[in-house]
């Protein structure tokens, strides 16, 4: 899915589209991961300085991550309308930053919006490559309501392995000196 | 102006910086997976056995924002849900170390890294959460620093 590391380019604005939340899918995620009152209860809510229900910020971030999965789907399915073979991309190591700014009430609709802000090859897992990831959400206002830093692995499409490497994964695989040679690395 | 719901709760000034929290456990079960993942995150690996095998993460396993969340659910019901939260500013440093798969169960601990005093709203103190999520075998799972809004009892003048 999506493209290959190497065809990712830096600052490109990706747009993610839109979701609207409604109160019964506000209540029903915050009733299984985030039950504070603010977020299942809109009476109680009333009481905090939030006014009323607000969206949990972990929700707001799954549907953001959502949006970003179908784009992916998206951009593979573009490719391969083009005749060619889409990239790979693999699970996140992380998140550097995730600001919450502005709540998000019943009834807001949030746009999406992804910006790869720079990559390198990983120096862990050969083969691929780390993308860093802007992610920012709005509202109808145009208020900002999340904004982070996400790292993405995609897939290198032009990476060869270094002959040394190639070395050591065939010896691994012999008899009695691959056993030993995979426990001492 | 006191708000009727947290009054009986902890507030800013009763908490301390080095305390260390206990969370409860959560197991996640093929369906919880599923769930989560056809909502919020439909890749290959997440929705399909075959794939997930075939996959960097060796096997079926939790979405990490499903982790995240459960991880979150855990906080609230051994501390937040007793404490005059005002709701989370964001968090940094999150780290997926390892996956969360199918039938493992996680818990752990969570430190109150920070408290400081919002500078613009004198109502409000800022406490600052470290996480240390680990599964049955004592591996870390996942860790992140979050920062909550806590209600004071008194406003600072």
């Amino acid at each position: 899915m999506t493209r290959w590391f190497e065809d990712i380019v830096i600052d490109e604005v990706f747009p993610l589209g839109s979701h609207t939340f409604s109160e019964e899918e506000i209540i029903r995620f915050a009733k299984l991961y985030d039950p504070q009152y603010f977020h299942v209860d809109p009476d109680q809510a009333r009481h905090s300085h939030f006014g009323g229900l607000v969206a949990s910020g972990w929700h707001t971030v799954s549907v953001g991550h959502r949006k970003m999965v179908d784009a992916l789907f998206d951009e593979a399915e573009r490719l391969r309308g083009l005749g060619q073979e889409p990239g790979v991309s693999g699970p996140s190591p992380g998140v550097n930053s995730m600001e919450f700014k502005v709540p998000v009430r019943p009834g807001d609709t949030v746009t999406y919006e992804l910006i790869v802000t720079d990559k390198r090859p990983s120096n862990s897992l050969l083969g691929w490559g780390l993308l860093f990831n802007r992610l920012t959400a709005r509202n109808q206002r145009d208020e900002i309501v999340y904004r982070a830093e996400i790292v993405g692995f995609s897939k290198l499409r032009d990476y060869r392995m270094p002959m040394k490497m190639k070395v050591l994964l065939a010896l691994t695989s012999l008899p009695i000196i691959g056993p030993r040679l995979r426990r001492s690395t | 102006m006191t708000n009727p719901v947290t009054r009986d709760r902890r507030h800013f000034e009763d908490l301390t910086v080095g305390e260390i929290i206990t969370l409860g456990h959560v197991t996640v079960t093929k369906q919880m997976i599923f769930d989560f993942a056809h909502e919020f995150d439909p890749l290959p690996f997440h929705i399909d056995e075959k794939a997930a095998k075939a996959s960097l993460l060796g096997g079926l396993a939790s979405s990490g924002w499903q982790t995240g969340a459960l991880s979150l659910r855990m906080l609230v019901d051994s501390f937040l849900g007793n404490v005059a939260s005002a709701g989370g500013l964001g968090f940094e440093n999150l780290k997926w170390k390892n996956p969360f798969m199918v039938g493992d169960t996680i818990g752990g601990t969570v430190t109150i890294a920070e408290l400081r005093r919002s500078t613009s709203h004198p109502q409000w103190g800022i406490v600052t959460l470290d996480f240390d999520i680990r599964n049955q075998k004592d591996k870390p799972v996942m860790t992140m620093r979050l920062a909550n809004l806590v209600e004071c009892r008194e406003a600072l003048a």
